[in-house]
């Protein structure tokens, strides 16, 4: 429930699944390795190699034997599916609440929407 | 796993009064130690008697198992350059290193030889005459290319600007991912090192208060702001350390994590919870523990505590 | 690493800044030589010269001995070096540097001897009293010489850096006081030519082994100190 300084290892987790959404971290690509981790975030080897294992056990990263860790086929779609289950909850409900906080109706929120949705190219 | 150092009742007792006052902890393997407190709560002291450099009262040391004291086999696998430590007679800094190099079978030219390009230091200028950070750098050099099994660094920053800071940073881990060995660090600048330690070990007053992974130690505190009312409620419910009131609203930092119900309730409330950094949670506790302990410490000598 | 090359390394640590050890006592040997033939040319009278300023360099090695227990000591705990192999190691970087220096010495006695003291009768290393049972016996006085003042310095640091000032003070003015009681009771008893002549009979070879029985006492006494000594 804690938002900010949320433990490292999950920080470091969800960047790997921020890039294997997003598609910079392709299927059966080869994942980052611990140590590359370690340097590129600034943190103990111990702190990325648990952000790994948290991929792991989520079945989004497989280990493959002496080669190292790989997305795991099916890994993108699951992902997606897990964030839109909680799409709501994380978004949407913060934004009605301050919306409430400010006095924007639902009505007034949704045209915001529709109106930001063409400006980022999104599909309506 | 077996640990690499076993310090027990360790008592350094000066006629000033004890600077170590039953200090006990194990280092484990392959881990790196953030070793913090305030100056003079005894970081140098310790590690000094971990190396047989200096002589506890009474307690004892195991280091592999064995008594380091006049012991090669266990003193040659460790390396603690000081954070004042001396150097032979005009020697270099190109001396220093070779001297340096001769201790330790694992020591790495290559690696010497891009630090010193990183700090940029002067090879060719005696020891003595070198500047607080160059000073430093060497001792941090000296430290990271022994790949000694297990390594003290004492306050290794002090000098150093922000960028050679970095640098060192950047070095240890990466140095640590493909050589993993024990590090303990002492240092004041504890979020700088925080995302780098695995365990800390604070030391106060002689003693040591806190022996945990990072995680712990953050997790150990909450940080509640928002409506009075609304903290007073989970002022109720936790073991509150400090609170401020602003108005009717207000901040409130208690011991432990509240419930799934509980901070939803706060967080409709208007309440942000977040958990507490390391380094504020190491004020927080050693300031307790200050207090706990007695009434010699008055509030205002903890003004610049850790910092 | 083996134990041994762990020694050996102590030697090399010391020779890593070959200055304090080899390049500064022969520079004031140097200077020492140079300045006595100076003296000696400005001497009109006739017949052999002789001096002392050979010992000069023996003295520097008092401060190596100094300057290896408040510098390169801490140092060594720093590289973590055992007490006794930094000891032993100094010291017998400390043989090397008094071994390289004494054939220096001898090397001069070859030259002065080959050109009849630099053609003016002059000599500052072949002294008859030293050179009298061979090159080898005066080699062995310097030898012995300068490593004692090593050890006499490292010592005294030892005992400074336990025991401070004042302890220092007092153990060299117990020794100051004890040679001084000795020379006070060999006049008050009239007895300067019997020592003379013991000094003659004896030999510098004799006077060396005392020496050295000395040195080793001192030697023992400087481990016990450095024992508990802390950086």
């Amino acid at each position: 429930m804690i938002e900010e300084g949320r433990a490292l290892f999950l920080q470091i987790a969800e960047s790997i699944e921020n890039s294997i959404v997003d598609g910079s971290l392709a299927e059966e690509s080869r994942a980052p390795s611990t140590n590359e981790l370690a340097a590129f975030h600034r943190v103990n080897p111990a702190t990325a190699a648990k952000g790994l294992t948290v991929l792991a056990d989520k079945g989004l990263l497989t280990k493959r034997r002496g080669v190292g860790m790989f997305v795991t086929a099916g890994a993108r779609e699951k992902l997606r599916a897990e964030r839109r289950a909680v799409f709501a909850a994380r978004f949407v409900e913060p934004l009605m609440v301050e919306a409430a906080t400010i006095g924007l109706n639902a009505g007034e929120v949704i045209a915001m929407v529709k109106d930001r949705a063409t400006a980022v190219g999104a599909q309506s | 796993m077996n640990p690499v150092v076993r310090a027990r009742d360790l008592v350094k007792a000066y006629p000033a009064g004890n600077a170590l006052d039953g200090v006990g902890f194990d280092l484990e393997a392959n881990t790196i130690y953030g070793f913090l407190g305030r100056n003079g709560a005894g970081k140098s002291t310790t590690m000094s008697i971990i190396t047989s450099q200096l002589f506890a009262t009474s307690g004892t040391v195991r280091v592999f198992d064995e008594d380091p004291y006049e012991n090669p086999r266990v003193l040659g696998r460790m390396c603690f350059v000081r954070e004042n430590q001396k150097y032979p007679e005009s020697m270099t800094t190109a001396h220093a290193l070779r001297a340096a190099s001769l201790f330790y079978p694992g020591w790495d030219h290559d690696f010497a030889e891009r630090l010193v390009a990183d700090f940029r230091l002067p090879l060719k200028t005696k020891v003595k005459k070198l500047s607080r950070g160059q000073l430093s750098a060497v001792g941090v050099i000296i430290g990271l290319c022994s790949r000694a099994e297990i390594t003290f660094f004492d306050e290794p920053y002090l000098g150093l600007d922000a960028v050679a800071r970095q640098i060192f940073y950047d070095r240890l881990i990466a140095d640590y991912a493909e050589h993993p060995r024990t590090i303990l660090m002492s240092s004041h600048l504890i979020d700088e090192i925080a995302d780098l330690i695995e365990r800390v070990l604070v030391i106060d007053g002689g003693r040591i208060i806190m022996d945990e992974t990072v995680e712990e130690a953050t997790s150990a505190l909450t940080r509640a702001t928002g409506p009075t009312a609304a903290l007073d409620r989970l002022a109720r419910s936790h073991r509150v350390l400090e609170r401020r009131t602003m108005g009717s609203a207000g901040a409130l930092v208690f011991h432990g994590i509240p419930s799934e119900a509980e901070s939803e309730t706060a967080t409709h409330a208007g309440v942000r919870l977040e958990s507490v950094g390391l380094q504020e949670s190491i004020v927080h506790r050693t300031a307790a523990a200050a207090t706990a302990t007695g009434p010699e410490l008055s509030p205002t000598s903890m003004e610049g505590a850790l910092s | 690493m083996s134990q041994t090359a762990r020694i050996v390394n102590v030697i090399r640590l010391q020779f890593v800044n070959r200055q304090p050890f080899l390049w500064i006592p022969l520079l004031v040997f140097g200077l020492a030589v140079a300045l006595s033939l100076m003296i000696y040319a400005m001497i009109p009278e006739t017949g052999p010269k002789y001096g002392g300023a050979a010992q000069a360099p023996m003295w520097t090695f008092l401060f190596v001995g100094v300057s290896a227990m408040t510098l390169t000591f801490p140092f060594s705990q720093s590289v973590g070096l055992a007490r006794w192999e930094f000891y032993l190691g100094s010291l017998a970087a400390a043989a090397v540097g008094a071994a390289a220096l004494a054939s220096a010495f001898i090397v001069q006695g070859f030259i002065e001897r080959a050109t009849d003291g630099y053609g003016m009768d002059g000599y500052v290393a072949h002294l008859p009293w030293l050179w009298e049972s061979g090159w080898w016996a005066a080699w062995l006085t310097f030898f012995v010489f300068t490593l004692m003042a090593f050890v006499l310095g490292f010592w005294s640091a030892t005992v400074f850096k336990r025991w401070g000032m004042t302890v220092l003070v007092a153990v060299l003015g117990v020794l100051g006081v004890a040679i001084a009681g000795a020379l006070l009771v060999v006049s008050r008893r009239e007895a300067w030519g019997e020592v003379i002549a013991w000094f003659a009979t004896a030999g510098c070879l004799q006077l060396t082994g005392w020496l050295a029985l000395l040195t080793a006492v001192l030697a023992g006494l400087s481990y016990l100190t450095l024992r508990r000594a802390v950086p």
